[in-house]
């Protein structure tokens, strides 16, 4: 099958050089790390679908950049260069950093570190699973992040964060003073009303599967838009696609069908409704509390916490 | 006793959800521990990680604010150049010498180009090309 695939490859980019061991032993990596993310052992065939599914054209282009062709190096420049800096451009704060953030990336291709008095380059690193240009993509956005970490070294990531995570977590959960003795009583009991409250959804979300983390993660924390998640599960062998066309009539009919962005909303709609129900049974159970204290819980939930709607980005679609 | 309003609940676990899931991953900073490599990361956005390994990735994902955030700017830049073609080569003009590229821009990030190991793959007719050149 590599063969096969190799022979392709090379008939497409004759002047490449690339050896079929080199070719052979990258192909191996990345089966190998396929093989060992799961301590089940593959069938055969799903490691032969884990090859078929490799972008081998751009490993190809890869390892022979890796091993310092050329014409590879020639043909990567001329079909990468200007939308590395293009991307690079979007990403940087300014030109400089985007022209310097391009050529460290190049440097770090061609690779300056020698191991073993060979040279490693970057290239070797790339598996073929994603697209070349994707893992390009993600290699300039680390090399910025790299760059803004050197610009700011004065700055350590501790000292970046202190403003923010649990001080902030806990001056926004505490109550204005009502004041007076009354009030104290009114307090205690709210204190613990609240505390139950905020056990509950910790709880609650603790309990979700990790595909509806993922998802709430991605929507509240990283605020990407439906659009975004969608596009993510868009590919026909993506996990979370498996997942929104889980018991989807539509999927039997039609595996490759699009994944809308309703369906990501019916997803968010009944991950809410599972964390309302695992809310409920863990105030419930847990903290004791009747029908009249939890609806106390979620009326001072509501008053305390802003809340945003699910079709907050529904109009940016 | 009147009956549970579930649409004005769900409404308001929504909005305690949204401030929690802000409160406690949002601003954690970057932990130390292992990340997501580059191509894992990669293959992840583009929807390339099968059913085997999507479990170790989506577990780590949920509990690396970096990964995640990571993955989420990954995602919005794929979505901002989703339709850039790929340049196909120019079939006329002529390869420069990798050493040329890459020691003019040793020597405009480092100062020199010294010291770096311009070893590359030649192949034996290019090679032969060469050496009656060396010999003149």
């Amino acid at each position: 099958m590599i063969r096969e695939i190799f022979a392709g490859c090379k008939a497409n980019a004759p002047n490449f050089n690339v050896q079929p061991e080199w070719f052979r032993e990258s192909i191996g990596r990345a089966a190998g790390r396929f093989i060992s993310s799961s301590q089940s052992a593959p069938l055969e065939s799903e490691i032969e679908d884990f090859i078929a599914q490799l972008q081998t054209e751009d490993l190809y282009l890869a390892v022979a950049c890796a091993n310092g062709c050329e014409r590879a190096w020639w043909e990567f420049d001329q079909m990468h260069r200007s939308y590395l800096e293009r991307v690079a451009r979007h990403l940087a704060s300014t030109e400089i950093n985007a022209q310097e953030v391009v050529d460290t990336v190049y440097v770090e291709l061609y690779g300056t570190r020698v191991v073993d008095g060979e040279r490693v380059s970057k290239f070797s690193t790339y598996s073929g699973r994603g697209s070349l240009r994707g893992w390009l993509r993600t290699v300039i956005w680390h090399s910025l992040v790299d760059l803004h970490r050197a610009s700011h070294d004065e700055v350590s990531l501790d000292e970046m964060t202190e403003n923010v995570g649990e001080g902030v977590a806990h001056a926004n959960l505490a109550v204005p003073s009502l004041g007076g003795e009354d009030s104290m009583i009114d307090e205690i009991t709210r204190h613990r009303y609240r505390s139950a409250t905020v056990s509950a959804i910790e709880s609650a979300f603790a309990s979700l599967d990790d595909h509806e983390k993922l998802l709430l993660l991605y929507y509240h924390v990283e605020n990407m838009k439906l659009r975004e998640i969608a596009r993510m599960a868009e590919n026909k062998n993506s996990p979370l696609r498996d997942w929104f066309q889980r018991k989807s009539p539509t999927r039997e009919k039609n595996p490759e069908s699009r994944i809308h962005e309703s369906t990501i909303m019916r997803w968010l709609e009944k991950s809410y409704g599972k964390v309302l129900k695992l809310f409920r049974t863990e105030l419930g159970t847990k903290h004791s509390l009747g029908d009249e204290e939890i609806a106390i819980c979620m009326e001072l939930a509501t008053q305390d916490l802003a809340s945003r709607s699910l079709y907050k980005n529904l109009s940016a679609t | 006793m009147g009956q549970i309003d579930i649409r004005g609940e769900e409404m308001r676990v929504q909005g305690l959800l949204d401030r929690f899931l802000n409160l406690r991953f949002a601003d954690e900073g970057v932990k130390g521990g292992s990340h997501l490599d580059e191509d894992s990361l990669t293959a992840f956005v583009e929807g390339n990680v099968g059913e085997r390994e999507a479990g170790p990735v989506i577990s780590h994902l949920v509990d690396c604010t970096y990964c995640l955030h990571v993955t989420s700017e990954l995602a919005k830049l794929q979505a901002g150049f989703a339709d850039e073609p790929v340049n196909a080569p120019v079939a006329e003009s002529q390869p420069s010498r990798l050493s040329e590229i890459l020691g003019g821009l040793m020597t405009k990030i480092f100062g020199t180009g010294d010291g770096v190991v311009f070893a590359h793959h030649e192949s034996e007719e290019e090679a032969e090309e060469e050496e009656p050149k060396e010999d003149e």
